[in-house]
Formats: structure tokens, C-alpha cells, sequence
């Protein structure tokens, strides 16, 4: 079994390395054909005609765009994304900063969405077409077609404007510098309250429909039926066989959506001004940094390859007959 | 009481009765320039297509549809067909939001009183909240010399079109009559001369101009923006989803028919839109080049074509064993003709339901980019764009926020609603 599961998982990644490489040849050249000179920016009316040049040259964009290319795949097989225009640092470096946010916030979104989501699917199954569960699945419908900048906008209005619990935007106090860890600890959290809640409300709404649905499948299969019939408690039921049964579909979804949040939730971190992933890529685009961008995309593939790879090995390991199944 | 249901078109007839009955004056006008405008059309053509823009043009077209439409609804309401069957559904609350948005679209010049744009005396009009009105008072208009035969037509049409610019019109927080005419604007007050101004048996002719939902930051009113911006979402909706039909459809067919190797290449394809946080590939590409209608039209039909293609493609897999489907590949039907007499009446309804859903995302993509700045650029008024420039206002002005908010939202639960009707209309089993 465990062979299969290698030869399973080498194929996996090496078809999804591919792709990843597909994909970023296709924003290289996208980058290459767009109308702009992104060295123009630097190059000031003033400056001598040989230093125009030099600085031109430094950019590499007028060479022949195969020659660039090979140059690009050179340097990205030995891991050397090259050098940001704006920040004037490595896009490694640039990346390093920004990551670990956007890795914590996204994490603790996808806990809050997976766990609330789960929790109320659970409690509104059990009572079916009561008050609650009708509450429930006609806020989670408005909350699914509200947009998330929606969201975000109101939730600034009421706790940022007109009740001042929460900030509105950033990640840190302006006078931070001097507080103790426990002080930059709820001031972190304050700053962070909002985000979560607008990013992770459109996850709950799905999370709450997927499972409230699929629980409701399997509490109406014949098993079920069977197994009460037989004497089991509903505790033993649900715990052992309905949960394990409802949840096997939701988790390749959880894995596509993980990826998605983790390459940045864009339009939360532009509302509050978070320094994530998301808006270093939307900045490194809007300004035409070309190398932040091609390294925000491998970044943001390598993570939703990760994130799927992760949620195909764990639904592998709850249903093993899958493992034989993508063998074929 | 089961009997009696409230059908759709009573709905329609209802709303364009009341818009018919607000608007007589206007509709009785732009008649009139329609009648004057033909005629100039046959005696001296040049001006006549002179005199045509965009804003008359629109005017036209729902002049004529808001007779034709009623006509057509008391025509069609007893056939047997599809749109007979839509006119006789029972209203429901989304039924009911879509037959708002059409109307927004076809009869936004109607429904309006001012142009979008249209911005005069900031300091008096900006940031209204709902529901409030300002004096206006109307300068004469500088008589043309010339007597041109077009010279009627050009001020019916100056009276009927709305600009986005009147230099006649003067906005103040309240006026004061006299000699001369006083007026204050921001607590400036300003004098202008009775005989400047049109008057009615010589007293000053002085109108309220309401704003129903308020007005933004450059004193536009949000109401007519929220009716215009109607017509950017669906324009886009519809043209982002045509163009994913074709890409779906025929990508699909492609893949699944043939098989082999062309079906793992355009899989493998698929997975790279896929693999990628699609409102990147959307901003890299809308950023690097320009960002219009058309470009934000055709990027958001080029990302959505995903769903349909797995859709289309499985079907037509499961479909190429069936008999009937080898019969048809028997007799020698082309391939174009298998798709669209054999494969597409199949497939209509998973393809359905998943174009209604498509197109509430295609929207809900268009208003988050519009809010990033990146949308169909500052000509045309839309929700998201009005959302984000609400944004710097949020502690003065939430109606800058809240009603595009509320139209986008009404909008969205409307589309998802929609499809999931159609689903149920095309497998009955799925209501329970």
C-alpha cells in the first residue's frame, strides 16, 4: 500500500510541477508582450545617455525574448528569482516578509471557517426545519451573495466608525514600538478581528451548505436506518459513521479553497491594508515589477499544489479505494 | 386563495404602467422628437444622423419598447412556449428583482431624471443623504440668432436627452425672490438678475430637484448611477457568459469527442486556469493592458469557461456510447451538427443552471474589480467603483455604500436563486 501511495503521490506532483511551469512560462511571456517599459520609471530626463543605457541594460528587457527566457529558466533552476524593481532587494527576501501573514492569517480563517461551519451544519441537521435550522440556511444563502468587499465595508462602518471597538485598517498600532508583548499581543489581535470575520464569513456559508447537505444525505441512507433499528445511540451514529461519510467530499474542496487563501485573500487584505501576499501581488502588478510577480505566482502554485496534495492524501487515507483509483 | 397567484407579468405590466403614468410629459416629448427626427431623416439627412448620439439613441429604444413590451407580454402570455412559461411563473422575490434589473436596463433613461455624470454647483449638491432636494432655478437660454429648421429640434432634444452638463441650471440651498434674485449656495449668498432668468407670468420659475437616494461626492445622484450602473453589471454578465458558453461548448467537444491525446492536452489546460487564483490572472491582464469595457468583458469570459468545459466534456464521454449517438455518427451527420442537434439539447440544462450561476460570479468579479479600480473605467457609473469611492466617505455618507451594496447583494441572491429554480424546472426530483 504504501508504494502504490508514492508512485501516487510522485505522479501527482510531478504532473502538478508542470503545470506550475506552464503556468508561469505563460505570465513570463504575458509580462513580455504588455505595452510599457517598466525601466522607464527609473530612468530620469536628466541622466547622461550612457547611464540610460546601462540602466536599460540592467533590466534585461531588450534582448530577444527567447534569450530572456533562457536566461530566466537558468536562474530559476537554481532558485534565483532575481531582483525586485521597487523593493531593490531578492524576491526570496520580499516574499519572506510578506509569507508568514498571509500563512497565519489564512490558517486561522480556514480553522474558523472548516470548525463553524461544521459546528452549525451539525446542530441544524439535528433539528431539521426547525426555527433554527430555517435561521440558519437563509443567512448562510444572503451571506453567500454578499460580496466579501461588502462585507468588509459594513463591518468597518458599524465597529470602526460608529461603535470604535476595532481599528479599520493596518496591522499594528501607530505607537506600537512601545509596548510590552502582552499590549502588541491584543493589539494584533484588535487589528486582525475584522479581517478574519469578512474573510471567513463567504467560507462558512459554503462549508454550512456542503456539509448541512451531505449530512442530511446520509442521515436518510438505508444504514442509518439500519443501525438504529439495531439499537445503536445517535452519539455512536453520528460520531462513527454519518461524519466520516458526509465529510470524505467536503475535504477536496477544503483543499482547493485552502490554496486559494493562502495565495492571498486579495480583496480583505486591500479593505483592511494588510500586508499579505495578495496585495504585495496586486502592488508588484500594478507597478510592473516583473520578477515580484513571477515569484508571487510560483509561490502562490506551489502552495495550492501543496494544499490539494494534502487534501487528497487525507481523503486517501480515510478511503483507500481511492488510492487504487487515481492509479488507473 | 390557491387559485389566485401573483404571475409575473401582471408585474411588468404593472411597473411599466406606473413608469408610463410618472413619465407621460417626457414620453409625449420624446415622441414628438421622434416624429420630428424622422422626418428630418428623409429632408436632410446629414443632421438628422448629426444630431443622433448615444443618449437619444437610448431614448428611442425605450420609448418604443415601453409600448411594444406590454404589446408582445398580451401577445405571448397564452402560447406554449418558453417565454410564456416565465411570464406565467408565480412571482417570487428574485423573479421579482430580475424583472427590476431588466427594466433598469432597457428604461434607465426613463426611470432617471438626471444624467449619471451629471454634475453642477458641487458645493450645494455633494454628499446629500436620501431623500433630500435643492432649489433650482433656470437661467434663459441665450436665443440662437440663426433660425435654422433643425434649430426646434436641437432644443427639443437639449429639453428631453439628459447631459451630463446644463450651464442653465443653477443649484442653491434656497432662493429668495426679489430684485434681483437672491440665492445662497454653502452659506455664500449671490444675486442674479429677474430678467436672466425663465420665468412663468414674471415670476421666476424656481423647481425642486430631488435625490431620492442622495447624492455622492461630486454632488451626482446615486439613484440614476445605481440605475445605469444596472447596465454595466449586465452587459458584462451577459457578454463574460456568452463567451464562456463558446469557449465551454466548443473547447468540450473538442476534448471529449475525439478523446485521447487532445482531450489530456486541453485537460492539462484547464488545470493550469485552475491551479491559479483566476482574479490574478484577471488583474495581471487587465492591468497590463488597458482596462475597458470590452477588455473586462472578454478577460472575465475568458476565465469562466472551466465548469462548463468539465461539464460539457463528461457529458459528451457518457453520451458517445449511447445508441442513439452512434446512429447519428452512423448516418454521416457533420461534427457541428452532432454538437448542436444530438449533444446541446442534452446538455442544456446542467448548461443552464450553470450559466445562471456563472453569471451571478461573472457580476460579483466585475463589481470586486471595479472596486479595485481596475473595472470598465470612470464613463460608465458601476456598483463596485461607487462602492469604493463610498469607501473615504463611510463616516459621513453610508448611502454611498449602501445602496450599490444592496444592489449588488439583491442581485447576486437573485442569480443564485435563479439557477437553482432552473435546476429544479429541469430535474423535478431535486425538490423536496
Amino acid at each position: 500500500m504504501k508504494k502504490e501511495l508514492t508512485k501516487v503521490l510522485f505522479k501527482r506532483v510531478s504532473t502538478s510541477l508542470v503545470v506550475l511551469f506552464l503556468l508561469i512560462t505563460f505570465v513570463f511571456f504575458l509580462l513580455r508582450i504588455s505595452p510599457g517599459d517598466p525601466s522607464q520609471k527609473f530612468i530620469s530626463p536628466r541622466l547622461s545617455p550612457e547611464l540610460v543605457k546601462k540602466v536599460k541594460e540592467s533590466f534585461d528587457l531588450n534582448s530577444p525574448l527567447l534569450y530572456q527566457y533562457k536566461a530566466f529558466v537558468i536562474n530559476l533552476a537554481q532558485g534565483d528569482l532575481g531582483i525586485s524593481y521597487n523593493y531593490r532587494m531578492p524576491v526570496v527576501s520580499v516574499i519572506e516578509e510578506y509569507l508568514p501573514f498571509t500563512l497565519i492569517f489564512a490558517s486561522l480563517s480556514f480553522i474558523i471557517q472548516i470548525l463553524s461551519g461544521f459546528l452549525l451544519a451539525l446542530i441544524t441537521v439535528k433539528k431539521r426545519d426547525g426555527l433554527l435550522d430555517r435561521a440558519i440556511s437563509k443567512i448562510s444563502l444572503a451571506t453567500y451573495a454578499t460580496p466579501s468587499f461588502v462585507i468588509g465595508v459594513i463591518l468597518i462602518f458599524l465597529f470602526s466608525e460608529k461603535l470604535k471597538v476595532f481599528p479599520s485598517s493596518g496591522l499594528r498600532s501607530f505607537d506600537a514600538g512601545s509596548f510590552s508583548f502582552l499590549q502588541s499581543l491584543t493589539d494584533y489581535i484588535s487589528h486582525l478581528v475584522l479581517p478574519i470575520i469578512t474573510l471567513s464569513l463567504p467560507g462558512i456559508a459554503i462549508y454550512f451548505k456542503y456539509l448541512r447537505d451531505n449530512l442530511e444525505d446520509v442521515y436518510n441512507k438505508q444504514f442509518v436506518i439500519n443501525m438504529r433499528a439495531l439499537g445503536f445511540t445517535e452519539k455512536v451514529i453520528t460520531r462513527k459513521h454519518v461524519i466520516p461519510n458526509a465529510i470524505n467530499p467536503l475535504i477536496s474542496v477544503a483543499g482547493i479553497e485552502l490554496g486559494i487563501l493562502f495565495s492571498g485573500a486579495l480583496i480583505t487584505e486591500v479593505i483592511f491594508a494588510l500586508p499579505g501576499m495578495g496585495r504585495l501581488t496586486i502592488n508588484a502588478i500594478l507597478t510592473r515589477d516583473y520578477p515580484l510577480v513571477i515569484g508571487c505566482s510560483i509561490v502562490a502554485g506551489i502552495l495550492i499544489i501543496l494544499s490539494n496534495l494534502a487534501a487528497d492524501i487525507i481523503r486517501a487515507s480515510l478511503d483507500k479505494r481511492l488510492i487504487k483509483g487515481s492509479l488507473n | 386563495m390557491n387559485n389566485y397567484k401573483i404571475k409575473n407579468w401582471y408585474v411588468i405590466l404593472l411597473l411599466l404602467f406606473i413608469l408610463f403614468f410618472l413619465r407621460f410629459s417626457l414620453i409625449i416629448k420624446s415622441y414628438l422628437l421622434f416624429y420630428k427626427f424622422i422626418g428630418f431623416l428623409f429632408s436632410d439627412f446629414s443632421t438628422a444622423i448629426n444630431i443622433l448620439d448615444f443618449g437619444f439613441a437610448d431614448l428611442i429604444v425605450s420609448i418604443l419598447l415601453i409600448v411594444l413590451v406590454p404589446s408582445l407580454i398580451l401577445y405571448e402570455k397564452n402560447k406554449n412556449n418558453l417565454l410564456a412559461v416565465v411570464l406565467n411563473k408565480k412571482l417570487n422575490f428574485s423573479s421579482f428583482t430580475v424583472i427590476i434589473l431588466i427594466s433598469f436596463f432597457i428604461f434607465a433613461p426613463l426611470i432617471t431624471d438626471s444624467n449619471p455624470n451629471f454634475q453642477k454647483d458641487i458645493g450645494v449638491t455633494k454628499l446629500l443623504p436620501p431623500l433630500s432636494s435643492v432649489d433650482v432655478i433656470t437661467l434663459k437660454k441665450v436665443k440662437v440668432i440663426n433660425k435654422d429648421k433643425s434649430t426646434f429640434l436641437l432644443n427639443l432634444k437639449d429639453d428631453v436627452v439628459k447631459n451630463s452638463f446644463n450651464e442653465n441650471l443653477i443649484f442653491a440651498d434656497s432662493v429668495k425672490l426679489g430684485e434681483p434674485v437672491i440665492f445662497y449656495q454653502k452659506g455664500k449668498e449671490k444675486e442674479i438678475q429677474k430678467n436672466k432668468l425663465q420665468s412663468v407670468n414674471n415670476i421666476p420659475l424656481i423647481e425642486k430637484k430631488h435625490f431620492l437616494l442622495g447624492t455622492d461626492e461630486f454632488g451626482r445622484d446615486i439613484f440614476s448611477r445605481l440605475v445605469y450602473g444596472a447596465r454595466i453589471s449586465l452587459l458584462i454578465g451577459l457578454g463574460a457568459v456568452f463567451i464562456s458558453l463558446l469557449l465551454g461548448l466548443s473547447l468540450g467537444f473538442l476534448a471529449g469527442y475525439p478523446g485521447g491525446f487532445t482531450d489530456s492536452l486541453l485537460n492539462r489546460f484547464t488545470e493550469v486556469f485552475l491551479a491559479f487564483p483566476i482574479i490574478f490572472l484577471i488583474i495581471l491582464i487587465l492591468a497590463l493592458f488597458e482596462n475597458s469595457f470590452f477588455t473586462v468583458m472578454l478577460v472575465l469570459g475568458f476565465s469562466g469557461w472551466m465548469s462548463l468545459f468539465k461539464i460539457v466534456r463528461g457529458e459528451i464521454i457518457l453520451l458517445k456510447k449511447k445508441d442513439f449517438f452512434i446512429s447519428a455518427q452512423m448516418i454521416g451527420l457533420a461534427r457541428h451538427k452532432l454538437l448542436l442537434k444530438e449533444i446541446l439539447p442534452i446538455i442544456l440544462a446542467p448548461v443552464i443552471v450553470n450559466l445562471v450561476l456563472l453569471y451571478g460570479n461573472v457580476i460579483l468579479a466585475e463589481s470586486a474589480l471595479s472596486y479595485l479600480g481596475l473595472g470598465v473605467g470612470n464613463n460608465y457609473p458601476s456598483w463596485g467603483a461607487m462602492i469604493e469611492s463610498g469607501q473615504a466617505y463611510i463616516d459621513k455618507a453610508w448611502w454611498m455604500i449602501f445602496f450599490p451594496g444592496l444592489a449588488l447583494f439583491f442581485t447576486l441572491f437573485a442569480a443564485n436563486n435563479i439557477g437553482k429554480e432552473i435546476n429544479i424546472h429541469y430535474n423535478p426530483a431535486l425538490e423536496t
